[in-house]
This record gives C-alpha cells, sequence and structure tokens, in this order.
C-alpha cells in the first residue's frame, strides 16, 4: 500500500490533480463570464495577476497571509466589476471580435503597468502551509500541506459558486439574466447590475486563483504569471465546453493529471504542445461539445 | 387602471404605432385586437418599459410610467406574460415561479404557501415542479407563465396572444381562468389576442388596432356586433 | 483618382512636416525631408488603394503605378536617412508585410489570430537555420523557403479554424503563440535554445550600391539603407500582391463571407476552403515579414517571438483600421517609429530611461490605444481619415 502511494503513477496523479484544480478555477472564470456575455475573458489572467499584486505587494511583506488573500479577493471583485462597467459595457452587441480585441488591449495594459509599478523581478509570496511534501516511510508523497490547501481551497470555492447559482435568490437572477435578459428583466430582475455581478464573481475566484499560481516557489509572482496558467485555463474550458462550469471542472483536472504523465514520461516542453494538440483534436472531433450556440446563430 | 394618451412609437423606419390612446379600468378585462402586425405586441412592451416610445405617456393610476425601467415597472405592479411566453426553458417549474415572487418579499413560508395556492389552481404545475419548464406541453407552459406573473401578486396583467397554439377546449378554460381571476381580485387585464371570437366573449372593453392605429374602442358586446368591424378589421366572416 | 493621391501626399507632406517640427524640432533637413516623404507614402498609398481595393473595374496598371510611386519614394527616402532610422523603416516595412497579413485575415474572414507573432517566429527561424547549413543560398531562395514554411504552418492551424468562430479561433492561436516559445525548445538542437542563432554572413549591399556612394560613406550605413531598401521593396511586393487579392473575385467572396456565411454558402462559396486560405495567406505574410527581421538583424532570438509580440501586431492593426490596407500601412509608418516617439517621451517627461516605467511605456500606450480605438473609433486611423474624406467630398 504505502509502496503504491509513493509509486510513480499515483504521484503524477497526485500532482496531476493540484495542477489541475488551478486549470479549473481559471476555466471556470472563463465559462461565468462567458455565460452571461458571451465574452471570452482574455484578460482574465492578467486581472487576477493584478489582484494578487495588491494584496502581496502592496501590502507589507509581514502582513498575515490571510489578510493579504482577502485584499487580493475584494481588489478582483472590484477590478471585476470596474471592467465590466467601462470598457464591456461599451462593446455589447458589437461584432464578436471587438470584445476580443478589447480584452488582448487590457490584459497589454495589466501587464505593462504591473512591470511598471512591480517590475519583472519574480517575487516569493508567504505560503500558509509547508511546501514540503509529506513522507511514507522515508519516501515523499506527492502532496505537501500548501497542495493539499490548494486543492480544498479549489473546491471549497468551486462548492460556494455552485451553491450560489442554484440556491441563492442572486444566483437565480444571474442565471436567468444570462439565458432570458429580456424575460429576465419584465420579472424585475437587473440584468445590467447582474453582468457586472458574474464579472465580480468571476474576477474574485480569479484573484484566488493567482494567489495559488504565484505561491508556488519556482514561479513565484510577475506580471506574466498568469499567461500559460490562462492559455490551459481557456483550453480546459474549451474542451469542455464554455457553456458548462461542470466540464469546465473536470476537463482542468483531467488535463492537469494527463499533462502530468507527459512532462513526467515524455518532456516538460512538450506539454503545451500536447495540450495544443488536443485543444485542436476537441475542436475537430466534438465541435458539438465546443460550440454549442452555433446551432442558434442567428443568420 | 391603465391610461395610454398619444403613443406614438417607431422601429427606425417603421412607425409600429400612432397615437394610440385607451384606457383599462380596474376588475374589467380590455382586449387589445387587431391583425400581424398591426403593433399589438408593441403596445404591450411599450406599457410595460421595455420599448421606449417616441411620443406620448402612459399612467398607471393616474401616475406617469413611461420612461420608467421594466425592471420598476413590474415592481409597481404590472405582471406582463410576453408574446411565446417567456418561461425559462432551462429553469424547473418551481424555479420559475421562485423568479416570478422576486420582487415580493416575502417569506419562505409565505412564499411556499403562495407557491400552493398557485399549484391548487393550476393542479399539473404542482405535479411537475421539479421539472424543467422545457418538457411541459405548450398549454401547460402557458399556465406556468400566468402563474409565474400571478405569483407576484400584479394589480395589472398584460396578457400577449396566451391562446396561441392552444387547443379550443384549453383555451375556453384560460379565458374562463382570466376572467375568474379578474372577477375576484380586481385584476386589471390587457388581453391582446388574434382569437378575436373568444377574446370578446369574455371582455368588457374591446381596442381595434389597425397599422398602429386605434379604429374602434368600444364595449366588446359592441365590437363584436359591428359587421363592418368584424369583417374588415376582425376577419371574423361566417 | 490620380487626383486624390496627388492631393493626399501634399496634404500628408505638409502634416508631417508641421507634426514633426512642432513636436521633434528634428534637426536637420535632410532628415526632415526624408520623414515627409515617408509620411507622404503613408498618405498616399491611403489615398490609392482604398480606392483600388473597392473598385473592381479599378485598372491593374493604376495598382501597379500607385505601389511603384510609393516604393521609390520610400527608397528615395531612406537612401538619406541615418542608419538608425534606416534600421527602423527596414523594421517598420517587414512589420507593414505581417500587418497585411493580418488585415487580410480579418478583412475577408472577420476573424482575429494571436499568433501572427509566432508565425512570424517560423520564418525567423526558417531564415536562419537554413542560413546556418547553406551559408550560400541566395536570399530569395531564403525568402521563398521561409514564406513555405509559414505557409505550411498556417495550413495545419487552418485546417481546425474553419470550424471555429470569433473567440474561439483567438483562443486557439493564442495557445499556438504560448506554443510556440516551448517548440523552439523541444528542437533546441537546431533553433540555439533561449539564445537563438546568429546568421553565419550578415546580408551586405551589393557592388553596384556601394559604388553610388561616395568612397568615404562607412560601409555599414550603406548596408543598412540596403536592408532597409530590401524590407521596402518586399513590402511593396506584398502590397501589390495584397491589393489585387482584395480587388479579385475571389477577395470580392471573402467579404462576403464575412458580412454573412449563409449568403456566401448560397452564392456557392466553400466556407471552409476561403477560411483556411485566408489562415495560409495572413501566415505566409507574417513568416515573410519574420524572415525580414532576421536577415536585418542579423540574429534571431526566441524571446522576441512570445504572445507580446502577437498582441503588438494585433494593436497595430486595429489602431491603424482592421480588415484594410491603409491600416496596415499606417501600423507600420507607427512601428516603424514608435521606439523613437517613445524614447522622445520618456526624455521630455525626463523618466529614468532604465526604470522601468520607461521600458513598460511601449506596452501601456499600446494598449490603451488598442482598447481605446475598439471602443470609440472600432475602424481606427484609416477608417476616421475615411470617414473625413467621405464629408469633405460631400
Ligand atoms: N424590433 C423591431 N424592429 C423593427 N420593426 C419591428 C420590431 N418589432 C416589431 N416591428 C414592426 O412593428 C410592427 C408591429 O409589430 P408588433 O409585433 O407590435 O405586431 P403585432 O400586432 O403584435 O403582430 P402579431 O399579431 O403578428 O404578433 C410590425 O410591422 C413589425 O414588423
Ligand atoms: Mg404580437
Amino acid at each position: 500500500m504505502d509502496a503504491f502511494l509513493t509509486s510513480r503513477p499515483v504521484a503524477d496523479i497526485l500532482g496531476g490533480l493540484t495542477n489541475g484544480v488551478i486549470y479549473s478555477l481559471v476555466a471556470l472564470s472563463l465559462v461565468l463570464i462567458w455565460r452571461s456575455t458571451r465574452i471570452l475573458n482574455f484578460a482574465q489572467g492578467a486581472m487576477a495577476m493584478l489582484a494578487a499584486y495588491v494584496g502581496f505587494a502592496i501590502l507589507a511583506p509581514t502582513t498575515n497571509y490571510w489578510i493579504s488573500m482577502g485584499v487580493a479577493v475584494v481588489a478582483g471583485i472590484v477590478l471585476g466589476g470596474l471592467t465590466e462597467r467601462t470598457i464591456v459595457r461599451a462593446l455589447y452587441g458589437k461584432p464578436e471580435i471587438n470584445p476580443v480585441v478589447a480584452m488582448v488591449g487590457f490584459l497589454l495594459v495589466l501587464e505593462s503597468v504591473a512591470a511598471a509599478i512591480w517590475s519583472t523581478v519574480s517575487r516569493s509570496l508567504p505560503t500558509p502551509f509547508s511546501i514540503v511534501d509529506w513522507q511514507l516511510r522515508g519516501r515523499p508523497v506527492a502532496m505537501s500541506p500548501f497542495a493539499l490547501y490548494e486543492v480544498v481551497t479549489a473546491v471549497v470555492v468551486m462548492v460556494v459558486i455552485a451553491v450560489v447559482f442554484q440556491f441563492t435568490r442572486v444566483g437565480l437572477q444571474l442565471r436567468a439574466a444570462a439565458l432570458n435578459p429580456e424575460v429576465s428583466r419584465l420579472l424585475g430582475v437587473r440584468v445590467h447590475r447582474m453582468l457586472t455581478v458574474g464579472w465580480m464573481l468571476a474576477s474574485g475566484v480569479g484573484a484566488i486563483t493567482a494567489v495559488l499560481v504565484a505561491s508556488n516557489y519556482f514561479t513565484g509572482l510577475t506580471p506574466t504569471t498568469m499567461d500559460g496558467v490562462f492559455a490551459f485555463g481557456f483550453i480546459a474550458a474549451a474542451i469542455g465546453g464554455l457553456d458548462s462550469p461542470v466540464g469546465a471542472l473536470v476537463s482542468g483536472v483531467a488535463l492537469g493529471i494527463a499533462f502530468q504523465f507527459v512532462g513526467d514520461y515524455l518532456n516538460s516542453n512538450a506539454i503545451i504542445l500536447v495540450a495544443l494538440g488536443l485543444l485542436i483534436v476537441s475542436l475537430m472531433v466534438r465541435p458539438n461539445g465546443v460550440f454549442t450556440r452555433r446551432a442558434q446563430r442567428r443568420v | 387602471m391603465i391610461g395610454v394618451s398619444g403613443l406614438s412609437v417607431s422601429y427606425g423606419a417603421v412607425q409600429a404605432l400612432r397615437d394610440v390612446s385607451f384606457s383599462a379600468a380596474p376588475g374589467k378585462i380590455t382586449t387589445v385586437l387587431g391583425a400581424n402586425g398591426a403593433g399589438k405586441t408593441t403596445l404591450l412592451r411599450t406599457i410595460s418599459g421595455l420599448v421606449r416610445p417616441r411620443a406620448g405617456e402612459v399612467t398607471l393610476e393616474g401616475d406617469r410610467i413611461t420612461g420608467t425601467h421594466a425592471e420598476d415597472i413590474v415592481r409597481r405592479g404590472v405582471g406582463h406574460v410576453p408574446e411565446g411566453r417567456g418561461v425559462i426553458a432551462e429553469f424547473t417549474v418551481e424555479e420559475n415561479l421562485r423568479l416570478g415572487s422576486l420582487i415580493v418579499r416575502r417569506s419562505r413560508a409565505e412564499r411556499q404557501a403562495a407557491f400552493e395556492r398557485l399549484y391548487g389552481q393550476f393542479p399539473v404545475l404542482g405535479e411537475r415542479r421539479r421539472q424543467s419548464a422545457g418538457t411541459l406541453s405548450g398549454g401547460e407552459r402557458q399556465m406556468l407563465a400566468m402563474a409565474r406573473a400571478l405569483v407576484a401578486e400584479p394589480r395589472v396583467l398584460l396578457l400577449d396572444e396566451p391562446s396561441l397554439g392552444l387547443a379550443p377546449l384549453v383555451t375556453a378554460e384560460l379565458m374562463s381562468t382570466i376572467s375568474q381571476l379578474c372577477a375576484t381580485t380586481g385584476l386589471t387585464v390587457i388581453l391582446v389576442e388574434q382569437n378575436a371570437k373568444s377574446a370578446l366573449r369574455i371582455a368588457d372593453q374591446a381596442v381595434v388596432l389597425y397599422i398602429g392605429r386605434v379604429v374602434a374602442d368600444d364595449r366588446a358586446e359592441v365590437v363584436a356586433a359591428d359587421e363592418r368591424l368584424r369583417q374588415y378589421y376582425l376577419g371574423l366572416v361566417e | 483618382m490620380r487626383q486624390r493621391v496627388l492631393v493626399s501626399s501634399v496634404v500628408g507632406v505638409a502634416l508631417v512636416i508641421a507634426a514633426l517640427d512642432a513636436t521633434f524640432g528634428v534637426p536637420t533637413t535632410r532628415l526632415r525631408v526624408a520623414l515627409a516623404l515617408l509620411g507622404a507614402l503613408g498618405v498616399a498609398a491611403l489615398g490609392g488603394l482604398s480606392v483600388a481595393r473597392t473598385r473592381r473595374d479599378h485598372p491593374l496598371v493604376t495598382r501597379v503605378l500607385v505601389t511603384v510611386v510609393v516604393v521609390v519614394i520610400a527608397l528615395v527616402a531612406t537612401a538619406r536617412l541615418s542608419s538608425n532610422v534606416d534600421t527602423d523603416v527596414a523594421i517598420g516595412a517587414a512589420m507593414t508585410i505581417v500587418l497585411l497579413g493580418l488585415s487580410f485575415l480579418t478583412g475577408s474572414s472577420g476573424q482575429i489570430s494571436l499568433g501572427n507573432g509566432a508565425f512570424m517566429g517560423v520564418g525567423a527561424f526558417t531564415v536562419a537555420i537554413w542560413a546556418n547549413h547553406h551559408a550560400t543560398s541566395p536570399l530569395i531562395l531564403v525568402l521563398v523557403l521561409a514564406v513555405a514554411a509559414g505557409a505550411a504552418v498556417g495550413f495545419l492551424l487552418g485546417l481546425p479554424a474553419t470550424r471555429l468562430r470569433g473567440p474561439y479561433l483567438a483562443g486557439m492561436t493564442l495557445a499556438f503563440a504560448v506554443a510556440f516559445g516551448a517548440v523552439l525548445n523541444v528542437f533546441g538542437s537546431w533553433t540555439g535554445g533561449d539564445s537563438g542563432l546568429q546568421l553565419p554572413n550578415a546580408e551586405n549591399a551589393p557592388r553596384w550600391l556601394v559604388h553610388l556612394y561616395p568612397a568615404s560613406t562607412a560601409s555599414l550605413s550603406v548596408n543598412s539603407v540596403w536592408l532597409a531598401a530590401l524590407s521596402v521593396v518586399s513590402a511593396g511586393v506584398a502590397l501589390l500582391l495584397m491589393a489585387n487579392l482584395f480587388a479579385s473575385r475571389f477577395g470580392r467572396a471573402m467579404r462576403l463571407v464575412r458580412d454573412n456565411d449563409v449568403a456566401a454558402e448560397l452564392v456557392g462559396i466553400s466556407l471552409p476552403r476561403a477560411r483556411v486560405v485566408a489562415f495560409v495567406v495572413s501566415a505566409a505574410y507574417a513568416a515573410l515579414g519574420g524572415a525580414l527581421w532576421t536577415v536585418v538583424n542579423n540574429a534571431v532570438t526566441p524571446s522576441t517571438y512570445g504572445l507580446a509580440l502577437s498582441i503588438t501586431i494585433l494593436s497595430l492593426v486595429v489602431i491603424g483600421g482592421i480588415g484594410t490596407i491603409p491600416g496596415a500601412i499606417i501600423g507600420g509608418l507607427i512601428y516603424a517609429f514608435a521606439n523613437s516617439l517613445i524614447g522622445w517621451i520618456t526624455t521630455h517627461t525626463g523618466l529614468n530611461p532604465q526604470g522601468n516605467v520607461a521600458s513598460q511605456l511601449n506596452g501601456i500606450i499600446f494598449g490603451v490605444l488598442l482598447v481605446a480605438t475598439i471602443v470609440f473609433a472600432p475602424m481606427g486611423i484609416s477608417g476616421a481619415l475615411r470617414r473625413l474624406w467621405a464629408h469633405r467630398s460631400r
């Protein structure tokens, strides 16, 4: 049993799970925004990165981790709301590439501003739990207290989001506004406000994700910390279906584990290639799972 | 009590309503009739605030509501069952009702009691409360749409072609439900219908639109008896 | 039409001289004249080619003439510039080619790509790798190889593009841009890994050009004139081909695809084929631009061809005017002089040129301009100019 738990495949699965939940969270943020506003938020990762800087670079480095995390989340929420109210709102009803371009531009602004203020030098974030793997009879298990904390946090975030959407008044309105804005208005739902709330929620999730990502000892927090993670999160969301939160979560974890095996048995450079290949193949083979909206497009 | 005066609405170059005036009294059913494209849907959408008129105004119990957002007009007691029913297919029956009762402050128990009353009135909905609304039949969806509007206890109910696609028997049932509601609660009903015959049977007042203009506004019996109206505008030729 | 070109050239010269004098206080008359001519180039192309694009009865001769005039003006201008400016012109002209490609993709199919920086990289590395194995190949062969490599990669990525729409395609090309660095690393023994490759021989000016200059002229500056001329002529050829493509039956068909898929299918256009072709053309153009960069810089580094470059390309196209030929030219001019402009801003605002802010100014300005353009003037500078023009001639 112990030998099994410390074996290479199990280590890959555990390591993959830790990365995978991160991709799931990114994908979840993308899906939240896509479902309500039909916009693929290319600035998602950069917004999250900025929020992490606010929590961990503006406050003194000695600040309690949880306070910093809280500040980052609040910053993310505020940034999400502001973005929707200013840039995004001007682009509803425009050709679908306009918001894509705008968010790409916003990504560039955010990354440059962060680099201008905090430089591109990586800074390491404090961690609330040990990052040293647990040992079983002197052999490491591929899971540390911090990694477990990452997984648990991700699960908690997902459960909270699910509960909010499924069981609360605001969740009901968020879903209704996304499904049928006009009928929702007739029933008293403030649709515009709901779109803002959707962006705020997604960016809050993003902020938590960025803090978890940047706590990684090897990357740390840099203005481009989230670029690669965003690409993987997008791939997870696209494979799972941009309309499907559950699809996003499942494919995020599945990709995380698959990549870990690829990196371990092949080459870590091959991961992104495999990811790109998977994306292309899945888009070619299962277009229905991915562009469910196509059939409903107006002529 | 709804008052409409001098209402004009355009969609770009298309003028959908021209100088429309009439009023709808509480406890009465006012039916709005007219051919396809006459402007009936536009009229209801303007009353509930989805469309901004170019000129004229709508009053609710004497207060001007033109220019108020749709989200606020419904809070002032104007329920609108839109054309094509607008139930949210992905929601369960009960979620649709919860959406309808958003704007009323109620405790959970009061809300559940209100739902139960409606389930009493529309038993099919009670049986299917956990099913998604997309699985309901056309008639059942119509009932759900009505129930969803009623759960907010409106003072005014705007109904856009509720009989669309329903069997004659079901239509008759629906019409009697509407007139009962109206009589017992003092609700103001504005009923838009293609099916002039059954609408005129239960209505107190009838307004006939023709290419965006009011061509008749009189008691329902009078309109029903007017050969000229029946023939040219309502297509009721025996 | 000819009047329009003439008038716009004159207006362009005047505007550019005035603007440059007012802002930079340009030191030498030579530089002033040269810059003015460059401005005229942009505006003339704007006036001439925007007509050629839309009027199919417009004779090929005119398009050729306009292009030749534009290229000659640019050549004369570069022959008189300092070698720093020559390099800017060379880099900018190569960028114009890339922008033309992306403009074609967007203008004809309504799609955007975040992978054109990586397609440039494909061309850039093709040149470097080839040159390291076959030191004496003629330049034209190397460029053709680079274009072919770009087209091949574009075809591979274009296949899924046939089934994808806006945001998905953008996402997929973004993944490609991110993946490109990893690809280079996987083939590190060929690509030189993180440090990239040097070319074994620099591209030198041919003898006849050297003879045109006084013997005292440093060979370095003659070489930079040659490189600028090379880029400008390549851009001219690319421009001419593109103007023809836009005006051809195929180009018109593609615009139909952009405006209405369903209508296009009804009149018998194969959508998948049209999309793949647009993608391949845009990738091939990008590869040519990248190949020229390698020739001009005499080296290639992988970090140049990251996501940031792709985003810069997109911003230039959008700011210049998305989906139009004049827009691509304006974008190329902006790129050519962006560094000088940013340097000027840095010195005049007293920023520390080595500081964080100065080094990020580029990104901040392009990002803000990109967002502002798409929100306030989605058709970019060329769209705004065209509207002005239409207004005046009414
Ligand atoms: N959004 C819109 N944009 C442009 N024109 C519209 C729009 N909505 C309605 N119209 C036009 O306004 C006129 C009135 O339309 P309206 O939907 O109010 O008619 P209606 O009486 O409800 O018809 P029906 O009985 O077929 O439902 C029609 O000519 C219609 O084409
Ligand atoms: Mg109607």
